[in-house]
């Protein structure tokens, strides 16, 4: 016991003046403590599964990673706005289309889609830039009908936003001339989106959503999600803010799209619709609407837990079981079970810092006391 | 507590979010009594209304009403028990008919003689209600609504009406009829508990009276003495006993 | 333009849109009390036409008992998913209602995908649904008039109920503000159960209607109603009953007249086309063509 204690005691010793200098660093910009950890976690696991070159968690994990870019995406308008934005796997739809006839060659695309307008076959762009471009092309589609949009609210949102899902969904589906109408798309060529182009991307997205959060208009449009009125009469106008919100939302979904569509290879317009909706919804509710945390963290967690599930529902099908489409009943009941009882996600609607970690761990508190003395120390000094 | 007591707070907290409303307070009503609660805007007089008919659930503290605990319990179920609120503000049905409104009122109640009996019993106190028997409520103007809000939470024959407001919006000489209709109730041996801004007027009718502020209960006792007693003016322009306004 | 097209035109319309009228007061009905948006409703439409394909299928019943069970099934399905999903969250956010009746249709969906098949089946239908009859020259299948009539008789029914019976009274003062219904002593739960059974009624009766058109049932059938009650429940407004009736009959104009006048390229459209309008009526008139009265409060 007594040893365990100057053990420890020891430890705290050799330790302390590395810890201070890191929490000293964090307290400095104790905001950014978040995007860092975010980021190690991710590049961590990522470096490690690319060490381990095991293909098929290899594309687990790049699948995963442009899923956390979709949630993320998503959490930066509906987290921030506590509006449900119905559309947005819409405009991932046209970022996965619109990079995807950028990027491909003329060759592949008089092969591939013998329909297309002329002037898009002969449009030819490197990837990054076809990315990019496709993301450009959700986020102006956004900006064009969001305005009128964004001064609705609750079920009248709901239900516009749906709508809209819809009216993209039958564009998609039905535009033979640019995205193939019903039939699938095929980009041919190799996958372009690989781990560390998923990695790359992620990272500068949690970058950019999470200081978005922090931004003076991010702290708006919350202002805004907590109470309109009260944000409207101290002067917000909650409809440019919401506009801003749902633009920038569009230019990341539609980056997502970009980059699952050179991962996947094949794209149909029903690959964008209420299913992938409702994944992304379960892993934003399930891991905590309003915060960025809360939508990595659900994404890590009910992409384990889906394929962990698929895993069991090949089993049972290969043992004869029907069981295809098990796997969405479990999320759906995790999802409300979440609701009712942890309506907050699995963070608790909190950003996870250093500072909440160093809470954790016992020895934290005991330097955080420590700190305070001192502080109170030289305070009396 | 005696047999007489129909209602006895005590103790109460009740918060909306984190902003707390209520600061433990205590309170009773007996039966035949009109009791006033004054104060200013924000005292805590409607939130102590709406904890006590079930609206806001309390944080803390009891509600007893007719000798049985029904702090938490849901508004219907106390309506049932007895108690009608006619809330602030009126809240008539607007598209419903003045029948309509008055049918949801006798919610429960089957509509038979004695209904029709009550109906007409009304009408002689409201004698507008039974010209406007099948206009929209929202049709009617200010002091009719208020009549009809009143006159919908006496038609379940309540052991306790309880009043929120009841002369807010209204012109002075409709405030006149309302408290001569309040003086009325009261000759008819309703229990009331009335909430006022107007607080000259609600301590001069009332038997009994709390000053409301912040929260608390800053003063309760007879009316007289209340007006003898405590600056009246000076709570009501957040002097020393009114804490900020 | 000569009278038969019109007339034509006109039973088109007129069925189209009872039918539309029946599955938008199905989720208004819901709306006006909980102020939920039920994304589930499809789904107790298709539970519904799986009774009706189960019973017309494997069993000799006769039609009428067929349809009753069929209408019974709706019902149950409105009531427990209420009692089941739905009451935990009533003194939660409305987004957090939103999204559960989202989760809801999801689970439905998938265990009929699950426990049915992911495959269509065939609903038999009563042979003189299919019928054809001669109206002034004008042909069209006996379903189509079944269904003006059935609607015409339910409206009346309903009209009756919520304009007489103390419940019916009772619901609209609900529906126009809660919080002082329940302060009149009316229950919460017995509002929000009724809502929901009366949903599920018109989903069972929308699903006779429904599989006999299409002919067939299968498990994401749920989708394709659920959008028409939306629009015409936002044409008609959210917050009036006759409204959405209303928006029902309008719904189906407007969607026979694209059919006729758009250009055959630009059909596959047409769903585009619609819910364009339907945006463009919510951003410039978000109360709908009647307006009801309604407070923004919530259930509580």
């Amino acid at each position: 016991m007594n040893l365990a204690k100057k053990l420890s005691n020891q430890q705290e010793n050799i330790k302390q003046p590395a810890a201070k200098d890191i929490s000293q660093y964090f307290d400095f910009s104790r905001k950014s403590s978040t995007v860092v950890i975010l980021i190690a976690i991710l590049v961590v696991i990522g470096y490690f599964i690319w060490w381990l070159n095991i293909p098929f968690i290899e594309d687990i994990f790049t699948a995963g990673t442009i899923t956390l870019i979709m949630t993320l995406g998503f959490q930066l308008f509906m987290g921030n706005s506590g509006i449900l934005n119905w559309s947005y796997v819409g405009y991932v739809g046209i970022g996965a289309f619109a990079s995807a006839i950028f990027s491909m060659t003329p060759a592949v695309k008089t092969m591939q889609i013998p329909t297309m307008y002329p002037f898009l076959i002969n449009l030819h762009l490197p990837f990054p830039v076809a990315l990019l471009a496709g993301a450009l092309v959700a986020m102006t589609v956004a900006a064009i009908i969001a305005w009128p949009l964004m001064r609705l609210s609750d079920a009248v949102g709901a239900i516009t936003q749906f709508a809209l899902l819809i009216v993209i969904n039958v564009m998609l589906s039905q535009w033979s001339q640019v995205t193939n109408g019903p039939r699938t798309f095929t980009l041919g060529g190799k996958r372009l989106t690989t781990l560390w182009v998923a990695l790359g991307v992620a990272v500068l997205v949690i970058i950019a959503v999470y200081y978005f959060k922090e931004s003076s208009l991010g702290l708006k449009l919350r202002a805004t999600r907590d109470d309109r009125y009260a944000a409207r009469s101290s002067g917000i106008n909650f409809v440019a803010v919401r506009y801003c919100a749902y633009v920038a939302s569009a230019f990341i979904g539609g980056l997502a799209g970009g980059l699952y569509s050179h991962y996947i290879l094949s794209i149909t317009a029903a690959s964008f619709y209420m299913s992938e909706l409702f994944m992304i919804l379960s892993m934003v509710v399930i891991g905590g609407s309003m915060s960025v945390s809360g939508a990595f963290f659900g994404t890590l967690l009910v992409t384990l837990l889906r394929q962990f599930l698929r895993q069991v529902e090949l089993f049972l099908t290969r043992s004869g079981f029907e069981a295809s489409g098990s796997t969405e009943i479990v999320v759906a009941v995790l999802m409300i079970i979440f609701l009712i009882w942890q309506a907050d996600g699995i963070t608790g609607g909190r950003e996870l810092s250093w500072r909440s970690i160093k809470r954790r761990l016992p020895s934290g508190s005991k330097k955080r006391n420590k700190v305070l003395k001192n502080k109170k120390q030289e305070e009396k000094a | 507590m005696n047999n007489n007591t129909i209602l006895q707070v005590s103790d109460l907290y009740v918060a909306y979010g984190s902003i707390q409303a209520l600061h433990g307070v205590c309170m009773e009503v007996h039966k035949g009594e009109l009791v006033s609660i004054c104060g200013v805007n924000g005292a805590g007089k409607s939130t102590v209304l709406k904890a006590i008919a079930g609206v806001l659930k309390p944080r803390s503290g009891s509600i007893r009403f007719k000798g049985k605990e029904v702090a938490g319990s849901k508004p219907e179920q106390l309506h049932k028990m007895g108690m009608a609120l006619v809330p602030e503000g009126r809240d008539i049905f607007p598209s419903l008919t003045v029948e309509e409104n008055l049918r949801i009122g006798a919610f429960g109640r089957r509509l038979d003689k004695s209904y029709a009996a009550d109906l007409e019993d009304l009408f002689s106190l409201f004698p507008i209600l039974k010209e406007r028997y099948h206009q929209a409520g929202g049709l009617l103007s200010g002091g009719e609504q208020q009549m009809l809000a009143i006159a919908r939470g006496l038609i379940s024959n309540p052991d306790l009406l309880m009043l929120d407001e009841p002369s807010l919006g209204l012109s002075p000489a409709l405030v006149d009829q309302i408290f001569e209709l309040i003086i009325e109730l009261k000759s008819r041996n309703i229990t009331i508990l009335l909430v006022e801004q107007n607080a000259q007027r609600a301590l001069g009718i009332a038997d009994r009276a709390y000053l409301f502020s912040n929260g608390r209960i800053e003063y309760s006792g007879r009316p007289q003495e209340l007006m003898d007693n405590v600056d009246i003016t000076s709570v009501y322009l957040g002097g020393q006993n009114g804490g900020d306004v | 333009m000569n009278a038969q097209i019109l007339l034509e035109f006109a039973i088109n319309v007129l069925s189209m849109g009872s039918l539309y009228a029946l599955i938008s007061l199905g989720l208004v009905f819901v709306f006006g009390i909980c102020k939920l948006v039920n994304y589930a409703y499809g789904e107790f439409i298709t539970v519904s036409a799986y009774v009706l394909y189960f019973l017309g299928v494997f069993t000799g019943l006769p039609w009428l008992l067929v349809f009753l069970f069929g209408i019974l099934a709706g019902v149950a399905v409105g009531f427990f998913s209420e009692l089941v999903a739905f009451r935990p969250f009533r003194e939660r956010s409305l987004d957090a209602l939103l999204v559960t009746s989202f989760a809801v249709s999801v689970i439905l969906q998938r265990l009929f995908q699950l426990g049915i098949s992911p495959r269509s089946k065939a609903v038999p239908v009563p042979a003189f649904f299919n019928m054809n009859i001669q109206i002034l020259g004008v042909i069209t299948p006996l379903r189509n008039l079944l269904i003006i009539g059935t609607t015409v008789v339910l409206l009346t029914v309903l009209v009756l109920i919520m304009k007489y019976t103390t419940l019916g009274v009772a619901m609209r003062g609900a529906s126009e503000n809660f919080v002082t219904a329940r302060l009149m002593g009316v229950p919460a739960n017995l509002m929000i159960s009724v809502a929901f059974i009366i949903s599920g009624f018109l989903a069972g009766v929308v699903a006779i209607f429904w599989s006999a058109r299409t002919g067939s049932v299968e498990p994401m059938m749920g989708g394709t109603p659920l959008l028409i009650g939306f629009i015409a429940v936002v044409i008609g407004g959210m917050h009036s009953l006759p409204g959405s009736v209303v928006g029902g009959y309008v719904y189906a104009f407007i969607s026979n007249v694209l059919s006729l006048t758009l250009p055959s390229s630009l059909l596959s459209f047409r769903d585009a086309f619609m819910f364009a309008i339907v945006i463009a009526f919510l951003v410039l008139k978000p109360e709908g063509l009647l307006r009801g009265n309604y407070q923004e409060e919530r259930v509580g």
